[in-house]
């Protein structure tokens, strides 16, 4: 494919051609669809819905927590409210989230496939999916769980009179769902490159959501059946957690935390994959140091399997093994550090355009910085004593996980709905969110590392006097990153009825995906594209001119 | 599906029985169905990785328990389904053979043979697992069988058998001589030595309670592996009856070879559950009740 053709396509008036979205109206041809295009727009109404969920939970704590005293509700219900919204921000929102959703639909089309290599795998996990989040959504409305969305033993096995069994076992279910994703990911990414997509030509999208499926297959099943154990053990009200019989409730937590922290990769990893493609896009610039981006993906995959330790400092850890914990928590910074360097020197003299992708992207770097750098206080032994279990700790890692998974995903969604939707949004809508998210997180999340270092413990509905102003400013922030966060979903489906449509390629950029038409056909190439070029190879004979860029961009925004 | 944008792609008209439309040809299909069932096998490794952790975290706690309750699992038994799944795995390895080679009423024989020693391996499980159910050894109360106070025909292990509450039991006196010599040793570790005790003298509550574990794991762990062995037999007839139409040629036997994959990873499993429960430590306690 020559890629001036591919541009000046553009203007070429084409007949109108059926699409991925065109191909079949029926219900059956939504629910029996092997498209990974399809399969991921399910995939994001419902992990939507999921979110939507999770964030009135959020807005009930935050409520709760305007006034010292536990007054909107009882402690009881309180602990049921944080438990589920942890678990389903945790396992129905942030792990899906950008895997399933932009890399189901992306990753084919970013390494010139015409489908994923199991596309009724895929389908598979969507169905899984679907049950786990129904049978955990029934425990919710039974009456909930109350555990913590870390299911600490013996509580949960033996103490909690909550509906346990059905979250876990929609945990469990949820679980090889997103297992099969990542094996799917991971066969795909080897045998289904087009001729000349060699692995070093991969967007860096594609090498984190690789990352991301080791993880995947390597640490879930670890708690699937951890899960599994718990849920047998509370049938049989006996097992290897139980104390009273010489059990390890430690065991647990080490099982556990196997899994959910490689699974805090899990949360990040895709999304330092978008971040990637955002800021060498829009710096129109070559990124700095693929190699490095590539393979400290990797190896924040390998080594964050090393650090689960410390999670547990103050659960009766030997020294020894807290010292080594402490050690590798340090040693799998780097490779974070790595990528904000690289990202740092790829804006370095470009021609950086603010586009809503792009903001998102810098409130990221911004955001994931101060996460990952208070993740190092956290790591440290000695100070990780007094942070324990206070809202410190709830300050970074939603600094992480919202400051860096959400933004990650609300910047990848704005950078290719016009390919997923074939629709334009309103940018303007889109800045305005942009900046409300931004500014609404930070007064929300930032106040609540001062609480935690002045000792409010996470997980009660009450706190003492003096700390309420914090607390007061923390409930306003939340106000308005709901207001942020319920904006796009308003000015997106909009632009689905409304919006312009979309050229095949609306930010004059050189990635494959850009090559297909907007929205793609359902076999996403005409032929199988023969890849000559490097990833983010701006220069002029892959003819993307920048000014030609710049003049058709301000003529398709609103 | 709908060929929506007159594919320009398959040019070769030529399409072989089996490849799916999103590949380009049979070697990159079989490529990535191996490379799926590979990466399948590895998250069962990591599934089965949480047992074998929790089984090594109390094997080092609490060995001569563990010692006295796998000298009551029946090692004649396990061995034999041993044999039974090693020779499964040769007329596995048979059938793919024999697929490659296009023969049909040997796949259909060797598939018929390989699901024979499959099932002869779950009844030989079943009969182990109702001994432990007469015998008060399934940890789980309720799942025993229940007696009555003087029940005269009830089995006996050593003492009198009386459960009326279907409880887990555990007598085992020579077991327990040999915790106590093993403590003038020195041999038990700091776990057992609170494990087992109360106030220096044998406590067997707490035995009980630490060979209880034991059978915990045992019982996870064989009944996840049978679970397994159910599902490969149900994968085992569905590739029966596809062998049986002549579906595999030496063009395409992908399934076979898939489903032998899976079929010696679950044996597999077993060759390390059988030396694990079974073997380890019997000579502390040689003999058996
Ligand atoms: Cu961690």
């Amino acid at each position: 494919m020559q890629n001036v053709d591919a541009v000046n396509s553009d203007f070429i008036e084409k007949e109108p051609k059926m699409n991925y979205l065109t191909n079949g109206f029926t219900l059956k041809s939504w629910l029996l669809t092997k498209d990974h295009k399809r399969i991921a727009i399910m995939y994001l109404i419902t992990v939507s819905a999921f979110f939507l969920i999770g964030g009135l939970y959020a807005a009930t704590i935050r409520l709760e927590l305007l006034t010292p005293q536990s007054d909107l509700l009882e402690s009881g219900t309180y602990n049921k409210v944080f438990t589920q919204h942890g678990i389903i921000m945790v396992f129905l929102f942030l792990i899906p989230v950008i895997p399933a959703i932009l890399g189901n639909f992306l990753l084919p089309i970013m390494i010139g496939a015409k489908d994923l290599a199991l596309p009724r795998i895929n389908l598979l996990s969507l169905y899984i999916y679907w049950i786990g989040g129904a049978l955990i959504m029934y425990a919710l409305m039974q009456g909930g769980v109350d555990t913590g969305w870390t299911f600490y033993t013996p509580y949960s096995t033996t103490f909690s009179n909550t509906y346990v069994m059905a979250t876990g076992l929609g945990i469990f279910i949820n679980g090889f769902s997103s297992i099969l994703t990542g094996l799917n990911f991971i066969v795909t990414v080897h045998t289904m490159r087009a001729p000349g997509m060699t692995w070093f030509r991969l967007p860096l999208f594609v090498w984190a959501n690789y990352a991301t499926s080791l993880v995947m297959i390597l640490g879930t099943p670890v708690v699937a059946i951890t899960v599994l154990l718990l849920a047998l053990e509370r049938i049989g009200k006996v097992g290897i957690f139980d104390p009273a019989i010489g059990g390890d409730p430690i065991l647990f937590q080490h099982l556990f935390w196997f899994y959910s922290h490689p699974a805090v990769y899990i949360m990040i990893l895709p999304g330092m994959g978008i971040i990637s493609e955002l800021i060498s896009n829009f710096s129109r610039k070559k990124i700095f140091g693929y190699e490095f981006i590539a393979f400290s993906s990797i190896a924040i995959a390998v080594f964050g399997f090393l650090v689960w330790g410390h999670h547990m400092f103050v659960s009766g850890q030997s020294i020894y093994a807290g010292l080594v914990f402490s050690f590798l928590t340090m040693v799998v910074a780097i490779p974070s550090a790595i990528k904000m360097f690289n990202w740092s020197a790829t804006l370095y003299k470009g021609s950086i355009s603010y586009d809503t992708p792009m903001l998102y992207a810098i409130g990221f770097m911004g955001l994931f910085l101060v996460g990952g750098l208070t993740g190092l206080f956290l790591g440290s032994m000695g100070l990780t004593v007094h942070l324990t279990d206070t809202y410190f700790i709830v300050a970074h890692f939603h600094y992480v996980m919202v400051g860096g998974q959400v933004l990650a995903y609300l910047g990848g969604l704005h950078y290719w709905w016009s390919k997923m939707t074939g629709k334009l949004y309103s940018e303007f809508w889109g800045k305005i969110s942009a900046m409300l998210i931004f500014v609404g997180f930070n007064l929300t999340f930032f106040p609540q590392f001062i609480l935690g270092y002045q000792g409010m413990p996470r997980r009660y509905a009450s706190y003492a006097e003096e700390l309420q102003v914090l607390n007061i400013f923390s409930t306003a922030g939340a106000s308005v990153l709901g207001l942020g966060m319920i904006l796009p979903l308003v000015y997106l489906t909009h632009s689905l009825i409304f919006g312009k449509n979309a050229s095949s390629n609306p930010w004059m950029l050189p990635g494959l995906e850009w090559r297909v038409p907007s929205p793609p056909p359902t076999e996403n190439f005409e032929s199988t594209p023969i890849v000559t070029w490097e990833a983010y190879d701006f220069s002029d004979e892959n003819g993307l001119d920048l000014e030609e860029a710049r003049r058709r961009h301000l003529a398709t925004i609103v | 599906m709908v060929n929506v944008n007159n594919m320009a792609t398959h040019e070769h008209d030529y399409h072989p029985p089996g490849l799916q439309h999103q590949f380009e040809d049979m070697k990159q299909q079989e490529e990535s169905v191996a490379l799926g069932m590979w990466a399948f096998l590895v998250q069962e490794i990591m599934f089965f990785g949480g047992l074998f952790t929790a089984y090594l975290v109390f094997r080092s706690r609490y060995p001569m328990a563990f010692a006295a309750g796998s000298n009551h699992l029946d090692a004649f038994l396990g061995g034999l389904n041993t044999l039974v799944l090693i020779v499964s795995s040769l007329t596995m390895a048979l059938t793919v053979y024999y697929a490659q080679k296009g023969k049909r009423m040997m796949q259909v024989w060797l598939i018929i043979l390989t699901m024979l020693f499959g099932t002869t391996f779950l009844v030989v499980k079943y009969f182990e697992y109702s001994d432990k159910y007469h015998h008060g050894l399934v940890p789980v109360t309720g799942l025993n069988k229940r007696t009555k106070a003087a029940d005269p025909n009830a089995p006996k292990t050593e003492g009198t058998y009386v459960n009326t509450r279907s409880e887990f039991q555990w007598h085992d006196e020579k077991g327990d001589k040999i915790i106590l010599e093993a403590r003038e040793k020195g041999y038990l570790t700091p776990h057992e030595e609170i494990g087992y005790f109360t106030n220096g003298e044998l406590d067997n509550n707490k035995v009980r309670d630490k060979v209880r574990i034991f059978f915990w794991i045992y019982f996870v762990m064989t009944g996840l592996h049978a679970l397994h062995m159910i599902v490969g037999l149900g994968i085992m007839m569905w590739l029966l009856w596809t062998a049986w139409r002549g579906a595999y040629s030496a063009d395409y036997y992908s399934p076979v070879e898939m489903s032998g994959l899976y079929w010696h990873f679950v044996d597999i499993v077993w060759i390390f559950l059988f030396p694990m429960l079974y073997l380890l430590g019997r000579h502390f306690l040689a003999g058996g009740h």
